[in-house]
């Protein structure tokens, strides 16, 4: 059976290559992890649910540690929805902080704050120990590394870069590349959680890369996020990352589907988010956003824009990969359609997720799962 | 208090036996009347037809596979219409679409009895641990008398107003659910097909905005590729299938529910129907090669 479902309006990346398929093993881009590499979490949380059973152990998180632990220069680059409150708990913490932005306005509530600030991520580098980027896309990401007055610029052996933004594993290979060229260290860091998680230093980490870097940084993630796994080769922090938001935004979706149909059949949205939250597929995300979405107030925890981002990253392998239309046209587009459809609260943005399985003999197109984009002509989606 | 149960599948068993162990008298009846045994080694009685037990018990539940089930309960002969009056109760816990529950409201209610249709979220552990949630709705002086049974067997009811408002709001739940267990297949085939690890993923999403208890207990099961039936595929299937057809009626767009409900049927016809809903995740599991 084939369901293909083609969007009526964007690009859709028809240049999008079918990975050849040469060997049936997993992609070079991503290697298996060796085992021991696997799984090295610290989780310290508190709250929903319950651990697997990872032997995982637990360690004392110290609130009063001591500046000297951490190294000792510290740059961030990129101050916004996520940036800011990041840097703002170093801050806090008594680290020694650089910050510079693109909009340099955005840096002065840091300044503020006792920040130092430089004009240049490439001086920013220069001056600090360690620099962390949380950007807001893949260009982005590779234009403050790679581009002028970039971090390479400014870094040299001894140094590391932790980029925390939310990329492709191409991208964050290519940055990589470019960063130990320097003789630096690189570690990717995408982090799961938004606009409150970073606010309240509950972040979870999903690193890869240099693992000596990983060790020295740590004591700073313990600062952002409640936990951190060190995942191996650069591109399965970003791998992990896109799955999570692939996972959740599809999630999302069907919610949403779930609040509409509720509401044209005559059933109240708000009791559906509480029947949810009794039952075996309550989330944190559900119970946090339903009555908003109920009342269509969106604040932007985590922009419609960025999630679509996520969509637009192919993750290679040899049996499924997805293409996603781009987005901001579409956005657009529908922008102005929705002028009229004022009493619908939840709109299709876009519809696709194309899956594909390969096989060396019959090529076959199979979607199990199309996944569609609601939002609103206000244009923000919260995650 | 009395009751009489009609139907002891995977829920109505668990469901029957949590009154049983609580007090109440029982009557059961399954068309397949061995799955009376166990409910008899507990102190229930057995009704030989569905009229049997609603004559015999002033409030009878049912607990049937689907609509089809739940109307030849109803409207065969011996069936539940040919017991009910003026005075009893019939209160319809399986989960069907809202024209079904209707028409079965209306026959009974045409006999003097007053309906209730109260579907269920949860499955088999919840049932037998008596955590289910209740989504009632019909005669309102029926679920208040009600409420001591549900107490049992539930952790919460709600009483959401006319009949077919419980059903609906049942296969919204589901629907929901569905697409959400589709996601999570596609995310754990990603991840492995990535080099990633299955059980870090699991990890990660534990920790996080979307982690459920869904996930958590059927993660490491799906990964394991153990199926063990507490939620039938097809009965995941026909929910989705019910809930499309509600949008259908409404003019509501649901292609990802509707793309979920095609994995459910791809894996039906993988001969999975029978296994626990989660086995869509053999779908888009590792493609085999053919032999070459």
């Amino acid at each position: 059976m084939t369901l293909v479902c083609r969007p009526t309006y964007g690009k859709l990346l028809s240049s999008a290559p079918m990975l050849a398929i040469t060997s049936p093993s997993p992609s070079a881009l991503c290697p298996p992890l060796p085992s021991r590499l696997r799984l090295k979490a610290r989780p310290f949380r508190f709250g929903t649910g319950g651990l697997l059973a990872l032997s995982v152990p637990f360690r004392a998180f110290s609130v009063s540690a001591s500046a000297s632990e951490f190294p000792e220069r510290i740059g961030f680059l990129g101050m916004g929805i996520m940036g800011t409150p990041m840097t703002h708990n170093l801050i806090k913490a008594g680290c020694n902080i650089t910050v510079w932005n693109r909009t340099k306005s955005k840096c002065d509530p840091l300044i503020s704050l006792g920040a130092k600030y430089k004009a240049s991520p490439e001086e920013v580098a220069a001056s600090c120990d360690i620099t962390f980027a949380m950007l807001s896309d893949p260009e982005s990401a590779v234009e403050v590394a790679c581009g002028t007055h970039g971090v390479v610029n400014g870094l040299s052996p001894g140094k590391g870069y932790v980029d925390v933004s939310t990329v492709d594993g191409a991208t964050s290979k290519l940055i990589s590349e470019h960063i130990k060229a320097t003789g630096a260290l690189f570690l990717e860091a995408p982090v799961s959680g938004s606009k409150k998680p970073a606010e309240d230093g509950q972040l979870i980490f999903l690193t890869a890369g240099d693992k000596a870097l990983y060790e020295t940084v740590s004591p700073l993630l313990d600062i952002m996020g409640k936990s951190r796994f060190y995942l191996g080769d650069v591109g399965n922090g970003a791998a992990m990352k896109l799955v999570v938001n692939m996972i959740m935004g599809s999630m999302m979706a069907s919610f949403s589907e779930g609040l509409l149909l509720s509401k044209k059949v005559g059933l109240d949205p708000n009791v559906l988010v509480e029947v949810v939250s009794q039952g075996a597929i309550s989330t944190p995300m559900y119970k946090l956003k339903g009555p908003s979405m109920v009342q269509s107030r969106y604040p932007t925890a985590f922009p419609l824009k960025h999630q679509q981002k996520v969509r637009n990253s192919k993750v290679y392998h040899p049996f499924l990969f997805s293409w996603s239309v781009r987005k901001f046209d579409l956005l657009a587009q529908l922008e102005n359609d929705l002028q009229i459809i004022d009493e619908l609260h939840l709109l299709f943005l876009l519809a696709c997720l194309y899956s594909t399985r390969l096989c060396q003999t019959l090529p076959r197109l199979t979607n199990s799962f199309t996944s569609v984009w609601l939002g609103t002509h206000i244009e923000v989606y919260t995650l | 208090m009395e009751v009489g149960f009609l139907g002891l599948g995977i829920m109505g068993k668990a469901m029957s036996m949590n009154l049983l162990k609580h007090g109440f008298k029982v009557t059961v009846w399954n068309r397949t009347l061995s799955k009376c045994d166990e409910l008899v080694e507990h102190g229930a009685t057995v009704g030989e037809t569905p009229a049997a037990v609603v004559k015999k018990c002033k409030y009878t539940i049912a607990m049937l596979s689907d609509p089809a089930a739940a109307l030849a309960v109803v409207f065969e002969k011996d069936g539940v219409l040919d017991g009910i009056c003026s005075g009893k109760g019939y209160i319809d816990m399986s989960t069907v679409d809202d024209e079904t529950s209707t028409k079965i409201s209306e026959a009974i209610t045409a006999k003097g009895g007053s309906f209730l249709e109260a579907p269920v979220s949860g499955s088999k552990k919840p049932a037998e641990d008596g955590q289910l949630v209740i989504l009632a709705a019909g005669e309102k002086a029926l679920y208040e008398e009600a409420i001591p049974a549900f107490d049992i067997m539930g952790k919460k009811s709600f009483f959401l107003g006319p009949v077919g408002n419980g059903a609906k709001m049942k296969l919204v739940v589901n629907m929901v659910m569905g697409s959400m267990m589709n996601a999570f297949s596609e995310g754990l085939e990603l991840a492995d097909k990535s080099g990633l690890d299955p059980q870090t993923l699991l990890a990660v999403l534990d920790l996080g905005a979307i982690s459920n208890p869904m996930f958590r207990l059927k993660g490491p099961t799906m990964i394991q590729g153990n199926y063990s039936p507490a939620f039938p595929l097809k009965h995941q299937q026909k929910d989705m299938r019910l809930a499309l057809a509600l949008g259908d009626e409404n003019a509501v767009p649901m292609p990802v529910a509707a793309a979920a409900n095609e994995a459910f049927k791809k894996a039906r016809s993988m001969g999975l129907g029978d296994k626990d809903f989660s086995a869509v995740y053999e779908t888009v599991r590792q493609f085999k090669p053919s032999s070459s």
